[in-house]
C-alpha cells in the first residue's frame, strides 16, 4: 500500500523524502560512531598499557603465582537447624623445593571447629586440640625435623589460619577440616551462608587519643593475625577455586531454594531432601555463598532437639513467637544513620550503602529525628546532633549521601562513639535506633563490643553488612550488644527487599523482657542476657543441664500485653551437634564478657580454654594440630615458607583500597627510580560538549530540511 | 484511479503538517542540545573569568578567597604554560563540579599536604581535555611551566615526558627526587565520548 502511495507521487516529493531520510541515516549513522570512538577508546586488555610495581599496606599483593596452589571443596550436611561442614583444601606444591603454606579462611562467626585430618598419599592423620601456644610449638618442631604437619588456628571468631609444613616437591596434601553452625531462621525463611574470602581488613593507627590502650605491637599482632597478600588482578580469578555440595534434609519439604550469589543445580533426593551443587562447577573463592530456603507447608514455630555426652544433657530450642497483629501507628523514634565510606567499601559496596541510606531516608515521618554520619579514617556528623525528619532535612541529607565517595581506612569508633551520644537519655518510651551501613572489614572489633556495652544505653544498633564478603563477626555481635538485628546486604538488587524488611523489622520489638524457667532439672543457658525479639526472628536457646526433664517455658512481652510459651523437653529430637554448638555460644559469651570488661583477661582465657579442650573446638586459646610422625624432607633441604595470596571479595575497587596505595605503572619520569608509588584515581577529564553540539546541530539541520520541504510544498499547492 | 489521486491529495496534506510538525520539534531540539553542549565552554570560560579576580584578591589578602559566594572550590594557584598562551587558574578538589570551572588538584598523599616519606612533593591537576587543557595536545617536552600558588611564590616546571594510562593505572612516585607536577586530561583528544584512557604531561621541578 505505501509503495503504491509513493509511485503516485511526482519525482520532486521522493527526491525530498529521499533527503529527508538520508539526513535521518546520517544522524543515526553519527550516534552511533560516536558510540564506536568510545568502544575503540577501550583497550581489549586493560594492562596492555604499562605495567611495574604494585606496593600494598598490610602484606602486599602478590604478582606471581604462589608455588603452592589451593583447592577447596566443601561438603555441607544440613540435618534439622544445624549445617555440618566438611572443608577439604589441598595443598598442591607445583615447584621443586620442600614448602610451607599457609592460608587465611573465613569461617561462619558462629561456627565450630571440631576436627582435623591430613591426608598424605593414603595415610590419613588425625589432628588433636591442644593449647594454642602448645600446638603452635608441636606444629613448628615437627616442621623442623621435616615431618609433615597440619595446624589450623583462630585468629578471630571467624576467620581461621590453616598452616602445612613439608609439602615435597610436586606433592599434594589434602587438610580437612570440619565444623558445624546452626542454620539461620528469619519471618520463616531459613539461610546457610558460606563465606569464602576473608577481606582485606584495616587495621587502626595504634595509640590515638581516641584509644591509648593501643600500642604498637597490638597493631604488628593484628596485621599478622588478620591480613594476607593479596593476588593481583592480573593473576585472574583463578586462584584458590572452590567446589560446593550441599545436602540439604531440613526436616520437611524445603520449597523456595535460592542462592542469590552463585548459579546453583539442585536434584531430588526424595521428599525432603535436596542435593545442591554449584552450576559453575568450582568458582572462584571471591564471594560467600548462600543457600536460602523454605518449608513447602507452614512455617514451622518450634524445634527442639538434644544430645546427651558424658553425663551430660544438652538440648537447644528455637521459639518463635507469634508474629503481631498491626496495631497503629509506631511512635515516634530518633535514628541514627552511620555509613561508612572507607576505601574498602569502595566500588559496588558503597553505591549499594548509598541507595540503602537514601531507601532508609524516605521512610522518615516528619515526627521521626534523625542525623547521618559518615565515617573513613575521618568522619563528619551532618548534624550536631538529631533534627525533625523536616523535608528540608531530609533533601540536605540526600545530598550529602549522594556526594559520599569512598576512601580512606576505617576507623568506626570514633563513629561509633558519636552515635551512641544519646541527648535525652531517660526518655525509656521514645525508641533510638543505630543503623551502621558497613562491611565492618576492620581488626578492632574488640573495641567496638566494649564501647556498645558501656555506652550503648538505650540506644539499639542495627547492623546493615553491605558487599560479597563483610565481617559477619563484627556485624552480629555488635547487634547483639546493642540488642539490635544483623542484616546483609550482598548487592544493589538485594536493597529494596533486605531493607524494606529491615525497616519493618525496626518499627519496634515484637518481645521484648524475656525470661526462660525451667521446672525440673535445672539447666544453664546460653545465652544468659536474652534478646529482644523483632518480627519474624526465633529465640534460639541452648543448655547444659544433668538430665533433661520438665517443661521450659519463655515468657515476656508482646507489645504491651505479656505472652509465654511452654515446651516439654522430653519430647525433644537426638542430635550430635548440639553439645558443641553449646560450647561454643558459651565461648562467645565469655569474649562479649570480656569485651564488655566483665571478665578479667587471664580469667576469660581459661574458661575458654577449658571449653576448648573438653569440647575439641578451636578458639583463640586452643588450636588442632596433626603431625605425621614420619620424616619426609631430606636432612639438608630447605624450607620455603608461603602466605597464599588472597582474591579480593566482588565487587572491591582495587585500586580505592588503602588509600590507593596500589599501583599499576610507574611513571616513565623522575619516578621510576624511585620504586615506590602510589595509585590515584583519576576523575573524568572530558565534557564531550562538542559531541552535544554535533548532535544539535545534525538535528537542526535535519529539522530545518523538513520545515523546507513543507514549505516548498506549500508554495506549489 | 480517481479514488487513487484523492488518496494521494490527502496523503500529501498529512504529509506535509507532519512534516512541518516534526521539523519544528527537531529544531526546538536540536537548539536545546546545542545549547547544552555549548553553555560547557562558556561557563568555563566566564568562571576563568571570576576566578581570575578571585585569585588576584588571594594573592593580595594571602588567603584562599572564594570566586563567588556559593562555590564549594577554591583558586589555590595559577598555572601558565608561555609558550602555548596558555593560563589557568587551579582549584582545590578533584570533584566533578570544580571541574566545569577550571583545572582541579586530585589529592594524594605527596601533594605536600602533609604527607609521610622524605621525598618532594608530586602535584596532579586534572582538567577537561575539550576546554581547560585543550592545549596539552600540543604540549612538547622542554616546555616550561610556571605555577604560582596563592602565597605567591613561583615554581618553575619543565615537561619530561608524557604517558598514556587507563584511569585506575595511574601511579605517582611516593618519593621523588625532585618536586613533579603530573597535567591529567582525557585522551584521545579528538574522541567525543568519554573512555578509559587518561593523558599525562609529567613536568618536573627546576
Amino acid at each position: 500500500m505505501v509503495l503504491s502511495r509513493i509511485s503516485f507521487l511526482s519525482g520532486r516529493s521522493r527526491c525530498r523524502i529521499a533527503l529527508a531520510l538520508a539526513l535521518l541515516l546520517a544522524v543515526v549513522g553519527g550516534t552511533l560512531l560516536a558510540g564506536r570512538l568510545q568502544a575503540e577508546d577501550a583497550p581489549a586488555d586493560g594492562d596492555a598499557i604499562g605495567s611495574g610495581t604494585l606496593l600494598l599496606s598490610g602484606k602486599g599483593v602478590a604478582e606471581s603465582l604462589p608455588a603452592v596452589r589451593l583447592g577447596t571443596d566443601m561438603d555441607v550436611t544440613v540435618s534439622g537447624p544445624i549445617a555440618r561442614v566438611r572443608v577439604t583444601q589441598a595443598f598442591r606444591n607445583t615447584s621443586d623445593r620442600w614448602m610451607e603454606a599457609t592460608y587465611l579462611y573465613p569461617l561462619p562467626e558462629d561456627g565450630a571447629v571440631d576436627s582435623l585430618k591430613m591426608v598424605v598419599g593414603d595415610r590419613v592423620i588425625v589432628g588433636h586440640i591442644k593449647r594454642r601456644a602448645e600446638a603452635r610449638e608441636i606444629y613448628e618442631k615437627a616442621r623442623e625435623r621435616g615431618q609433615k604437619a597440619g595446624l589450623v588456628e583462630a585468629e578471630r571468631p571467624n576467620m581461621f589460619r590453616n598452616s602445612v609444613a613439608n609439602v615435597g616437591p610436586g606433592e599434594t596434601v589434602l587438610i580437612q577440616i570440619e565444623y558445624q553452625a546452626p542454620v539461620r531462621q528469619v519471618s520463616g525463611e531459613f539461610a546457610l551462608r558460606l563465606p569464602l574470602v576473608v577481606g582485606p581488613r584495616y587495621v587502626p593507627a595504634q595509640a590515638t587519643a581516641e584509644n591509648p590502650a593501643r600500642s604498637e605491637t597490638a597493631v604488628a599482632k593484628d596485621i599478622d593475625e588478620v591480613t594476607a597478600p593479596l593476588a593481583a588482578p592480573a593473576l585472574g580469578k583463578g586462584l584458590n577455586p572452590v567446589s560446593i555440595t550441599v545436602h540439604l534434609a531440613p526436616g520437611f519439604v524445603p520449597a523456595n531454594l535460592i542462592s542469590p550469589y552463585h548459579r546453583i543445580a539442585v536434584s531430588d533426593d526424595g521428599a525432603q531432601a535436596r542435593t545442591i551443587r554449584l552450576a559453575d562447577g568450582a568458582v572462584p573463592a571471591d564471594r560467600d555463598f548462600e543457600l536460602r530456603w523454605r518449608s513447602a507447608s507452614a512455617d514451622p514455630t518450634l524445634s527442639l532437639f538434644r544430645q546427651a555426652l558424658d553425663g551430660k544433657d544438652y538440648v537447644m530450642a528455637s521459639i518463635v513467637p507469634p508474629a503481631r497483629l498491626p496495631q497503629g501507628k509506631a511512635p515516634p523514634r530518633e535514628m541514627v544513620f552511620v555509613i561508612d565510606n572507607s576505601g574498602s567499601m569502595g566500588g559496588q559496596s558503597m553505591d549499594a550503602a548509598k541507595e540503602s541510606l537514601l531507601h532508609a531516608l524516605d521512610t522518615l515521618r516528619p515526627e521521626d529525628r534523625f542525623n547521618v554520619i559518615r565515617f573513613d579514617d575521618t568522619m563528619t556528623q551532618l548534624f550536631e546532633q538529631s533534627v525533625p525528619a523536616t523535608p528540608e532535612q531530609i533533601a540536605t541529607a540526600r545530598r550529602f549521601t549522594e556526594g559520599l565517595e569512598a576512601n580512606g581506612g576505617t576507623e568506626m569508633l570514633p563513629a561509633l562513639k558519636a552515635a551512641l551520644v544519646d541527648a535525652t537519655p531517660d526518655d525509656v518510651k521514645g525508641v533510638r535506633q543505630v543503623i551502621f551501613l558497613t562491611d565492618g572489614d576492620l581488626s578492632n572489633e574488640k573495641d567496638m563490643m566494649a564501647e556498645i556495652a558501656a555506652h550503648g544505653g538505650r540506644s539499639r544498633v542495627f547492623m546493615v553488612g553491605i558487599g560479597s564478603a563483610p565481617n559477619t563477626f563484627l556485624m552480629r555481635r555488635m547487634a547483639e550488644a546493642g540488642r539490635g538485628t544483623y542484616t546483609n546486604i550482598g548487592d544493589g538488587s538485594e536493597v529494596n527487599a533486605k531493607m524494606n524488611a529491615l525497616l519493618d523489622r525496626l518499627k519496634a520489638p515484637v518481645a521484648r523482657d524475656l525470661t526462660v524457667t525451667v521446672d525440673g532439672a535445672p539447666l544453664d543457658f546460653t545465652p544468659r542476657r536474652l534478646p529482644d525479639l523483632y518480627a519474624g526472628e526465633p529465640l534460639v536457646l541452648l543448655g547444659q543441664g544433668q538430665n533433661l526433664s520438665g517443661r521450659l517455658t519463655v515468657s515476656g512481652m508482646i507489645g504491651d500485653k505479656p505472652w509465654s510459651q511452654t515446651v516439654d523437653l522430653s519430647a525433644a529430637v537426638d542430635s550430635p551437634a548440639v553439645a558443641r554448638l553449646w560450647a561454643n555460644r558459651r565461648v562467645a559469651e565469655i569474649e562479649a564478657a570480656r569485651a564488655a570488661g566483665e571478665t578479667e583477661d587471664d580469667q576469660a582465657d581459661g574458661q575458654i580454654a577449658e571449653l576448648g579442650l573438653a569440647y575439641s573446638l578451636v578458639t583463640s586459646q586452643t588450636s588442632l594440630v596433626a603431625v605425621d610422625e614420619t620424616p619426609t624432607r631430606p636432612a639438608g633441604a630447605r624450607l620455603t615458607r608461603e602466605e597464599l595470596p588472597l582474591l579480593l571479595p566482588a565487587g572491591w575497587d582495587f585500586d580505592t583500597l588503602f588509600n590507593g596505595a596500589a599501583a599499576h605503572a610507574t611513571p616513565p619520569a623522575a619516578g621510576a627510580e624511585a620504586g615506590e608509588a602510589e595509585a590515584v584515581t583519576l576523575p573524568r577529564t572530558a565534557t564531550g560538549y562538542m559531541a552535544l553540539v554535533e548532535k544539535g546541530g545534525l538535528a537542526l539541520l535535519l529539522g530545518v530540511a523538513l520545515l523546507l520541504a513543507g514549505a516548498r510544498r506549500k508554495v506549489r499547492v | 484511479m480517481t479514488a487513487a489521486v484523492f488518496t494521494v491529495k490527502g496523503t500529501r496534506a498529512t504529509a506535509r503538517v507532519l512534516l512541518r510538525t516534526a521539523g519544528a520539534l527537531l529544531c526546538a531540539l536540536g537548539l536545546a542540545v546545542m545549547a547544552q553542549g555549548l553553555a560547557v565552554p562558556i561557563k568555563a570560560r566566564v568562571a576563568q573569568v571570576l576566578l581570575d579576580r578571585a585569585f588576584a584578591r588571594s594573592l593580595a589578602e594571602g588567603h584562599p578567597v572564594r570566586p563567588w559566594p556559593w562555590a564549594d572550590t577554591m583558586p589555590v594557584a595559577r598555572l601558565t604554560l608561555p609558550r602555548l598562551g596558555a593560563s589557568d587558574v587551579v582549584l582545590s578538589g578533584g570533584s566533578g563540579q570544580a571541574l566545569a570551572f577550571g583545572p582541579t588538584v586530585v589529592p594524594n598523599r605527596r601533594d605536600g599536604g602533609g604527607g609521610s616519606g622524605a621525598g618532594a612533593d608530586v602535584t596532579i591537576v586534572a582538567a577537561h581535555r575539550d576546554t581547560h587543557f585543550a592545549f596539552l595536545r600540543n604540549a612538547r617536552a622542554g616546555d616550561a611551566i610556571d605555577v604560582q600558588a596563592i602565597g605567591g611564590a613561583h615554581r618553575r616546571y619543565r615537561v619530561t615526558s608524557f604517558q598514556v594510562v587507563r584511569w585506575d593505572g595511574f601511579a605517582a612516585p611516593r618519593d621523588p627526587a625532585r618536586p613533579l607536577l603530573a597535567l591529567v586530561t582525557c585522551y584521545p583528544f579528538g574522541a567525543t565520548e568519554h573512555g578509559p584512557l587518561r593523558f599525562i604531561v609529567w613536568a618536573e621541578a627546576l
